[in-house]
């Protein structure tokens, strides 16, 4: 995936359906639902044996930085927009784009304890304060205290249109959260969670290989 | 910590706290008074996001209970494996009502202003079917059962968690949420068969009752055991031979589990209810037929309730005789507090307490 390099405002390409993103080049990112066998917890496996898991199949994703910021415009279908928990047995829709913290990571067990993965994380119900996570395996995501992630979500006529946005170097995050350079190139996998399923921790949809990720200069 | 493994199978078998702390509640004595859930609420569930939340719970029996028919959401453990559960709504828990205190108390409208909840008129709370019991006049019957965290020894709670964010402490078994690690999942929810684990909205958090831990800590009896009236509510460690719950769980074995066929051991036990005879058309009394049906005891505590309704009848007649019944004198609890929590006699009113005592990781 090339991340272009644009000059536009901040603003501009904070909105979802503002004009960048309608010429931006576009992949259209397959997902598939998280191996039942992998879940962390036995009651997980048992509960969601014989159910669908990660019912949201594709995302389309763009991706431009204006040399401060990167940021990444996701859509995908979606009949029900689940904004907010609202019930005690209700659940948000959420994505998550995922790289590793430096080179690379094991992708299906959520990095390892000597490659760590760097997760932003949207949920319908956060507002416009994404927050940032670190992963070491399987069931360790830690939420840190700061985050310096922007999102901007809205969901109309069957589809949630999201963009995810942070500076390209966070130097107060140095060992928790991915540095971007322009004309670097990483690695990016993504997850989506479909609210009205039940879907939150490891039960989602998600990418199930790295793409590279290629900034330009 | 979350790295130990108690409460989890290691090898095949659950690795055990070192001491165990332990309920006992005599169903023969409760009222259903509910001053055990009022001193529990206004201790810990005021903050915002917790006003829906009842750790501590007194439902009629039969009845449908807190959440609304919890019996019948499955969870726990069968066959040694998870058994799937399902979450219950907001509206099954009872939501929080608000009231026009405002309208009432300084409305200047006298008796033309009624207490009552606003908004659209609620179709259950947590006490909905109190009183309404079961049977038919003249063997109508129904008795109180107060509920807690049952601070379970295979906690299906601590083993659904993907995170690790429930554990149970080595040196008393209290089972505790780790509010910096939970994420509001809520497997715990599903997974909990007596679905005492609430969700705060606010914080979007799971959080339950913490067994009073930072009064046990001080050798004060949790709030719930403390304030009861009724001296029902026993409190030591189960394995504490000279204590109240080893002889009555142990020793005499006239306090059972609830719905133990969950497979979670639980350690609050229950001594069962005693009862009239049923009365027939004629005015005969049946004394081989409690009003409570022996069936419905067994539903709950087990077959082994006969025995355990039997032994009390026993120790009756023995003490209405003129002899002494260390069981009766044991459950009536002449001196309190040192004879129904003897390690938690301490009054909170003398000591210290600090803000750290309940937000450092136990």
């Amino acid at each position: 995936m090339l991340v272009k390099k644009v000059s536009f405002a901040r603003d501009t390409l904070l909105d979802p359906g503002a004009a960048p993103w309608k010429q931006a080049a576009m992949e259209i990112v397959a997902l598939k639902g998280t191996p039942l066998a992998l879940q962390p917890s036995p009651y997980i496996k048992a509960a969601w044996k014989g159910r669908e898991i990660g019912k949201i199949k594709s995302v389309r994703v763009q991706a431009l930085h204006n040399g401060e910021e990167i940021f990444f415009h996701l859509e995908w279908a979606d009949a029900t927009a689940d904004a907010k928990i609202g019930n005690d047995n209700a659940f948000p829709d959420g994505a998550a784009l995922l790289f590793p913290m430096s080179g690379d990571a094991p992708l299906q067990t959520m990095g390892s304890k000597t490659q760590p993965v760097n997760a932003w994380q949207w949920r319908a119900d956060f507002g416009e304060q994404g927050k940032n996570n670190v992963a070491e395996g399987l069931g360790t995501t830690r939420v840190t205290a700061v985050s310096h992630i922007t999102c901007r979500g809205s969901w109309r006529s069957g589809a949630w249109l999201l963009v995810i946005a942070r500076p390209l170097a966070v130097p107060d995050q140095a060992t928790e959260a991915v540095q971007f350079r322009p004309a670097a190139a990483t690695k990016i996998a993504l997850a989506i969670w479909e609210g009205s399923n039940g879907e939150r921790a490891g039960v989602k949809a998600f990418s199930q290989a790295w793409r590279v990720l290629q900034l330009q200069a | 910590m979350a790295e130990d493994n108690v409460g989890r199978i290691v090898n095949g078998q659950v690795v055990r706290p070192k001491q165990q702390l332990a309920m006992v509640f005599d169903l023969n004595k409760c009222l259903g008074c509910q001053t055990c859930t009022i001193a529990c609420k206004t201790l810990w569930t005021r903050e915002e996001g917790m006003e829906h939340m009842w750790w501590a719970t007194v439902n009629t029996m039969p009845g449908r209970g807190t959440p609304k028919d919890w019996e019948a959401m499955g969870g726990g453990f069968q066959n040694g494996a998870p058994r799937a559960g399902r979450l219950p709504t907001s509206e099954e828990f009872g939501e929080a009502w608000e009231f026009n205190y405002d309208e009432v108390f300084y409305g200047g409208k006298g008796e033309g202003a009624a207490l009552r909840p606003q908004g659209k008129p609620p179709t259950w709370g947590p006490n909905w079917d109190e009183d309404q019991g079961s049977g038919d006049y003249p063997n109508s019957y129904y008795f109180y059962l107060p509920r807690i965290c049952n601070h379970c020894t295979h906690p299906a709670c601590l083993e659904a968690c993907p995170r690790r964010a429930i554990y149970k402490r080595a040196e008393d078994g209290i089972v505790l949420i780790d509010e910096t690690r939970c994420k509001g999942y809520r497997f715990c929810m599903e997974a909990c068969p007596y679905k005492k684990i609430y969700f705060n909205h606010v914080r979007t958090i799971g959080q339950k009752c913490i067994f009073c831990f930072p009064r046990v800590e001080k050798g004060v009896a949790p709030a719930c055991a403390r304030q009861c009236p009724g001296r029902l509510r026993f409190v030591g460690y189960l394995d504490d031979e000279k204590g109240p719950i080893h002889k009555l769980v142990k020793q005499w074995k006239v306090a059972l589990p609830l719905h133990a066929e969950r497979g979670t051991e639980p350690n609050v036990y229950y001594v069962p209810p005693l009862s009239p005879a049923r009365v027939d058309a004629d005015g005969n009394v049946d004394e081989s037929k409690p009003r409570i049906p022996i069936e419905y005891l067994r539903s709950l505590l087990g077959t082994e309730v006969d025995g355990a309704l039997e032994m009390l009848k026993a120790e009756m007649a023995k003490a209405k005789r003129g002899e002494k019944s260390e069981l009766l004198d044991t459950l009536i609890v002449y001196r309190w507090p040192n004879q129904i929590f003897p390690d938690f006699t301490k009054d909170p009113a003398t000591l210290e307490w600090s803000r750290s005592d309940t937000t450092r990781k136990a």
